[in-house]
């Protein structure tokens, strides 16, 4: 007689109670589970590093593996590289080699352009959170908009005497000649450029001498031209006194005990967003997952843990601001906080970009 | 193990010996024999070509990607959809041409090229002489050391060392301010790329030199020496013309790398610096205008292979060579 490993007799009544049980016990997580695809043992997100992955570990992935169990692993190769590779992957009919890209809405837009985005128009949270998680002028909803953030003047207080500067008029001082920092690809300035040079923000991008007007005479100045973490180092190192710069790079190097501070200038800032987009070609099942993680990162409780490590205003209705923002132009919350900041239209930026890039370049390569 | 030796082993000894007995290296060549007797003759002209064959199949894979190139930098780019257009056209090289941004950078590769190339042969001749000359076995190792050691080093990591050393609170400036000077930007400006470069380009020069100055006899210098010429008339008019084809190599080497390099510009120059390596690197990935990156991928080409060509040329290695002069 065969037996079971605990050494009961294996009856016909024995058996078909057994094989009742493992039925049910597979049948209900199955019936459960009927409307998700399988699951993948991790999926990829493309980051920033620094601050940047650690709050969205915090927020969003490490909570989602909690939810799920599927893994997140984070790629933390450039946005503006992992582009190439994708495009080239969705064009080669191969696997992409990343799940969901963290990127900027304007490189995503670029991508969303192409047409190598998912579509994430059926997103569960969608429905509950601001207009503008939607991306203007594209198609469905290639990209989700996961939150704001405004090109600050960020400078060393020490350098400022008199107190904050008030116009970005200050980046011409010649007391600053030298002491001065954009991003090398003029990011985030145009708009400031233009309103600071006398033209308006309704002429971006038809007319816009008055930015490269003012960008030339900035040249003078013999800025330094770098990336996010450059910002940071230069504060840090004494190498410059002030910037136009992502108010979290400048809030993190506070956070390291540099003195920073930063302000909105009365020209107004530059706001921008981020957002989330699934590459098209990956299985379907892990598409699915990759849309899932997107949307738990629209909720509230991903949201607000993962904002406060960036200090950044977020797309979910209700968040709570970190103390250290409360009242900070570079935190827009309502309607009168966003109509002091400068808004380009992502599309406009992903049409226009390469042009102003190569004017920018002209100007401090020249 | 040649058949001659084993036939004469065997005359003088009697049973040949096990095949153990022989060197390795002799056993190699024993069984590649073997296996070259498995060759037909009369495909016997085809056996060199066979041993280019790695070489050809690189080579075939560099044209290839140039190809590609070539075919994507005449097809301009439309942003709107983000995609090389269908037909041919000049307009990425006159784009290019237009370009205030590629002059300059372009002016600055090749100008820090010339540079880089005679600074890093002034210094690196006395040293790879003394290296060579040297009666003293520590102080050769010492110069050995000194040379292989950066090696190690990436450009990275070197460059980054630079940017703690030269920064406005570095060591050279903390030097400075205890004497009552500075502090002084001495990062982020065009020598400071320069100054970089040479420190990375240095090893390789006399790395290219070294061989070439231990070729040359030193007997030659005690003839010239005898015949009444100073040293420095036999450095100037022995050594030198005699070391020529390892001058021309380091300048071959160290023109081509510093006029393609990226990271140095980029980490040390501050943005405004760039050479064409990174307005390459633009145009790929901050633009996404494959075209426009390939035109200018292929002018750096163009360039870089001129620049070997006029080396190549002054050493007469060119002319030898097309004239098939033995």
């Amino acid at each position: 007689m065969n037996r079971f490993p605990n050494g009961l007799p294996l009856t016909r009544r024995r058996l078909m109670a057994g094989a009742a049980a493992l039925t049910g016990a597979t049948a209900m997580p199955g019936l459960l589970r009927a409307q998700e695809p399988g699951k993948p043992a991790e999926i990829i997100v493309r980051a920033w590093g620094g601050v940047w992955v650690d709050s969205l570990k915090r927020g969003v992935s490490d909570p989602f593996t909690a939810m799920t169990g599927i893994a997140v692993r984070h790629d933390l190769t450039e946005d503006n590289e992992i582009k190439p590779r994708i495009w080239a992957a969705v064009d080669q009919g191969r696997v992409p080699p990343i799940h969901i890209n963290w990127d900027t809405t304007a490189n995503a837009t670029s991508s969303a352009l192409r047409g190598v985005c998912e579509d994430l128009s059926d997103l569960e949270n969608l429905g509950g959170v601001l207009p503008l998680a939607r991306p203007i002028g594209l198609d469905g909803v290639p990209i989700v908009n996961t939150y704001a953030y405004v090109y600050v003047l960020a400078y060393r207080p020490e350098a400022f005497p008199d107190g904050a500067p008030t116009s970005w008029q200050v980046l011409l001082d010649p007391r600053f000649r030298g002491r001065v920092a954009l991003y090398n690809d003029g990011i985030g300035f145009h708009p400031a450029a233009q309103i600071a040079g006398g033209g308006t923000l309704a002429d971006i991008p038809g007319n816009m001498d008055a930015c490269w007007q003012f960008i030339t005479r900035l040249k003078e100045q013999r800025p330094l031209l770098g990336e996010d973490p450059d910002f940071t180092a230069w504060f840090q190192n004494g190498e410059i006194d002030v910037a136009c710069t992502i108010s979290s790079n400048a809030r993190e190097a506070k956070m390291n005990g540099v003195n920073v501070a930063w302000t909105v200038p009365v020209e107004g800032a530059k706001v921008d967003t981020d957002g989330l987009w699934v590459p098209r070609g990956l299985p379907a099942n892990e598409t699915y997952w990759a849309k899932q993680y997107i949307n738990f990162a629209l909720s509230r409780e991903a949201q607000q843990v993962w904002l406060d490590g960036l200090g950044l205003p977020g797309v979910a209705p209700g968040l709570t601001p970190p103390a250290d923002l409360v009242g900070d132009p570079s935190y827009p919350t309502s309607e009168a906080d966003f109509a002091r900041l400068l808004l380009v239209p992502p599309r406009i930026q992903a049409e226009h970009s390469a042009e102003w890039f190569a004017r920018f370049k002209d100007i401090m390569q020249g | 193990m040649s058949d001659a030796d084993g036939r004469s082993a065997r005359g003088r000894a009697g049973p040949r010996p096990p095949l153990a007995a022989y060197p390795l290296g002799w056993r190699v060549l024993d069984a590649l024999e073997a296996a070259a007797e498995l060759w037909p003759r009369r495909w016997g002209g085809a056996v060199k070509w066979l041993m280019l064959l790695p070489a050809l199949a690189l080579v075939g894979l560099l044209l290839w990607g140039l190809g590609v190139m070539a075919d994507a930098s005449l097809r301009a780019m439309d942003f709107r959809t983000y995609r090389l257009a269908e037909e041919w056209s000049a307009a990425n090289f006159a784009k290019a041409w237009g370009s205030a941004a590629f002059w300059a950078t372009a002016r600055r590769s090749l100008v820090a090229a010339v540079a880089v190339t005679a600074i890093c042969l002034a210094l690196a001749l006395p040293y790879a002489y003394a290296m060579t000359r040297t009666r003293r076995p520590g102080l050769r190792r010492l110069l050995l050391i000194g040379l292989f050691l950066p090696f190690f080093i990436g450009q990275v990591v070197r460059a980054y060392g630079w940017l703690i050393l030269l920064g406005q609170q570095g060591m050279v400036n903390q030097a400075l301010g205890a004497a009552g000077l500075g502090p002084y930007r001495l990062l982020f400006e065009y020598p400071t790329v320069i100054f970089g470069l040479v420190q990375y380009m240095l090893p390789f020069a006399a790395l290219m030199l070294a061989p070439a100055l231990a070729a040359v006899p030193e007997e030659v210098e005690r003839a010239a020496a005898s015949c009444g010429a100073s040293w420095p008339r036999t450095l100037w008019h022995v050594v030198i013309p005699m070391a020529r084809p390892g001058l021309i190599a380091a300048a071959l080497v160290v023109s081509t790398l510093t006029l393609t390099d990226f990271a140095m510009p980029a980490i040390m120059g501050g943005g405004g610096s760039d050479f064409l390596a990174n307005l390459v690197y633009d145009q790929f990935f901050r633009t996404s205008d494959a075209g426009l990156g390939s035109a200018i991928t292929l002018i750096l080409t163009f360039l870089g292979t001129t620049v070997a060509a006029v080396l190549l040329t002054m050493a007469g290695i060119a002319a030898q060579g097309g004239r098939g002069r033995r």
